[in-house]
């Protein structure tokens, strides 16, 4: 899950850098919110809910309780790629008031977290909200809702809401100020017209950094998803497995920022704060060259890894294992 | 991340977690589920995200236009709309902290003459404890009525006139999605949100240290022997760690897991225990500050960093409010206003880093005036013929 976003952030580096110098200016002309702003978003909110709410549905598996929204009559469900692991799963669907059915999921994109699944079958349509079909739309600055069910269904509470504004776009995702927790994974997030933008995909630590799958990787995989196909472009078990999460510190280096429990780094001894030097004697200079070095080697194989740790070099022998699959259930 | 690792975090608290076979139906599996993908997300992307976050030096070059802080929804720009709010909601809010000037949580002015509302499990003892006004003054307190069903204390702060008390309006109208304002950083800024959910009671759980006990403790060991310790538990907080072995919870001695369980679960969270262990065949004591247990199952793994923490007592109100204003834990205690400046409640937990509780107004004000009068007018002595 590491190198995915290595290589996500930096094509994005190569052809952005002019636009945020626009942005920045942007920012400077921007005007105050007053109150007659705020309540205005409140109205908004307030009109669109009854429409969108019998939309939500929290989805249970195995693994873990999430949400997802219905987007068809006929019972066409989105949700985040990590919820079903994998197509052809069943799970258990409760809707909004509280009455209980099944999806099956059908494809899914692992590299970018978005899935489709399909609700059983029934007589009456389902409710359903549409989705957004002009993504370009959705730019920093623009006011949006969240939907979802964190830390599960919960009858006296009810779905959580949270009213927030769009902070980035990328090629897939958009980022927003909406907080998300564990359990909204794969719940929408909707614009003023009611449509979804997003769908809940992952968190980092500030309350700031909360990521939705846009509707671009449905909308560019919409027929695949919908025959059950899974869309991976980074494989899982490709290469061999080490288990650590680098970056480049300010001293350009190539340091471990995280090793990952129970890994053949950890076993071997790597940890948080080493800086790698030199992998089987060539020296490691950024972060694809050394995900490049690991991957091109097989499960078994040993490397030698050359490492200063508190100012102190050593030497170490990890020898790779199999990339963990995240989708056996 | 591995599967089995998934599993390992799952099945961490499983064995007893202060005994969950008092309770392994109902709360248990809830527990269970919702904690997977917690661990899942907050794992798995965890070491992902060190990536993108150690790359701001990158993200600051704006590889995509990115809204400036300011402009978000609890940024500067966005938050003037609030700012004729201020003397209704910031002038009418103080901060207690410890006598050493460390902040505990944040006060609500509710009488001009030096009465305060507060979260009274932030605040065992206040003595140990004092308010700073917005001015910079600060007071001693004496405590007035501490109300532990509502999690509220009412207290006075000594010798202090001329205070702006908070005007209460009624929360009963609130709907899902209306704005709401309230302060952070103890009563210096505001920050926004809206209703997030409907509103309710919270059933409560009882108290927990955060430790996985040795159901088969051997005859031969006087005490319960402490396998898991929760991270940022009481427990751990308090410095018990793994194989000490539990001699006396509170006065009392034990000897089977279960007694510990019962000893601490009927206790409050924010109440302060003494506990007698065997470390290395030598017997200590330490003082254990307990916390809910719907927050130690939580936060088992530290799920929390996520979070910025939460309060030790975020279970057990008779009805809340929920809100997704951005707040942590030393904020609890402080007003929360419509965006006509009205206050409609009191923060009182912060559950998780979607969640904040607040009482109502209805739930507690016409009881807290109650308390005022009969402080400000205390009953005269009559005279028995």
């Amino acid at each position: 899950m590491r190198t995915p976003f290595c290589f996500l952030l930096t094509s994005i580096l190569l052809v952005g850098q002019m636009r945020g110098a626009e942005q920045r200016q942007n920012a400077e002309k921007a005007p105050k919110t007053d109150l007659a702003t705020l309540l205005g978003v409140q109205n908004d909110v307030q009109k669109l809910l009854p429409q969108v709410r019998p939309a939500l549905v929290a989805i249970q598996t195995g693994g873990g309780t999430a949400s997802g929204v219905i987007i068809s009559a006929d019972g066409l469900l989105l949700t985040a790629a990590h919820v079903p692991g994998g197509p052809g799963k069943d799970m258990r669907v409760i809707l909004e008031d509280g009455s209980v059915t099944t999806a099956k999921s059908l494809g899914l994109d692992k590299a970018t977290d978005a899935a489709l699944a399909q609700l059983k079958k029934r007589e009456k349509p389902w409710p359903f909200v549409k989705l957004s079909r002009e993504v370009i739309k959705a730019q920093p600055g623009e006011w949006c809702f969240a939907l979802g069910h964190p830390g599960g269904f919960d009858k006296s509470r009810g779905p959580v809401l949270r009213v927030g504004k769009i902070i980035k776009q990328t090629a897939n995702s958009l980022h927003t100020d909406c907080v998300l927790m564990g359990g909204d994974s794969g719940g929408p997030l909707f614009n003023f017209t009611g449509e979804v933008i997003g769908i809940h995909s992952q968190i980092w630590e500030n309350r700031d950094q909360n990521v939705h799958v846009s509707m671009t990787p449905f909308l560019r995989s919409w027929e695949a998803m919908q025959k059950s196909q899974v869309i991976k472009i980074w494989g899982v078990g490709a290469g061999g497995y080490l288990g650590v999460a680098t970056v480049m510190s300010d001293d350009v280096e190539l340091e471990v920022a995280d090793v990952i429990e129970g890994s053949p780094a950890q076993k071997a001894g790597v940890r948080a704060g080493d800086v790698i030097l030199s992998v089987n004697d060539d020296a490691m200079t950024d972060q694809q060259q050394f995900t490049a070095t690991v991957r091109s080697k097989a499960a078994g194989d040993t490397l030698k890894i050359k490492l200063r740790s508190s100012g102190k070099e050593r030497e170490l022998a990890v020898k790779l294992a199999q990339k963990p699959q995240e989708d056996s259930e | 991340m591995t599967n089995d690792e998934i599993r390992m975090t799952k099945e961490a608290p499983i064995p007893n977690v202060e005994s969950l076979a008092l309770n392994r139906a109902g709360h248990y599996s809830a527990f269970e589920l919702r904690h997977s993908f917690v661990i899942r997300k907050f794992v798995i992307r965890h070491s992902a995200c060190l990536f993108l976050l150690s790359s701001h030096l990158a993200l600051a070059e704006s590889p995509r236009p990115t809204l400036p802080p300011e402009q978000r929804t609890n940024g500067r720009q966005t938050l003037s709309a609030v700012s004729p709010l201020k003397p209704l909601t910031l002038g009418c809010t103080a901060r207690m902290e410890s006598v050493l000037g460390r902040p505990i949580c944040t006060a609500t002015i509710v009488g001009a003459d030096g009465y305060l509302l507060t979260k009274a499990s932030e605040v065992p003892d206040l003595d140990k404890a004092r308010v700073r006004f917005a001015d910079g003054r600060t007071a001693a307190l004496r405590e007035v009525h501490r109300e532990v069903r509502l999690d509220l204390v009412l207290a006075q702060a000594v010798g202090v006139t001329g205070l702006r008390a908070v005007s209460f309006g009624a929360a009963k109208p609130l709907t899902l999605g209306q704005w709401l304002c309230s302060t952070a950083e103890a009563g210096r800024e505001p920050r926004i949100g809206i209703v997030s959910a409907q509103r309710r009671r919270i059933p409560g759980t009882g108290a927990a240290l955060g430790i996985r006990m040795d159901e088969k403790t051997p005859k031969e060991v006087k005490g319960v022997r402490i396998i898991g310790i929760a991270s940022e538990s009481p427990a751990e907080i308090a410095g018990l760690q793994e194989n000490d072995v539990l001699l006396n919870i509170a006065g009392e001695a034990v000897a089977q897991y279960r007694r510990v369980h019962e000893l601490v679960n009927k206790r409050q969270p924010g109440e302060i225990i003494e506990v007698r262990y065997l470390r290395k065949d030598k017997e200590e004591t330490c003082r254990v500050r307990l916390a809910s247990r719907t927050k130690v199952l939580q936060n088992w793994e530290g799920e929390d960093f996520a979070n910025g923490g939460i309060s030790l007592r975020s279970d057990n109100f008779p009805e809340v409010l929920q809100h997704d204003i951005p707040l942590l834990p030393t904020d609890m205690g402080g007003p929360v206003a419509t965006l006509e400046g009205k206050i409609v409640g009191i923060n009182i937990a912060r559950v998780d880093r979607v969640t904040t509780f607040a009482l109502p107004v209805e739930a507690f004000w016409s009881e807290v005036q109650k308390w005022m009068q009969a402080d400000r007018h205390p009953p005269k002595a009559v005279l028995v013929k």
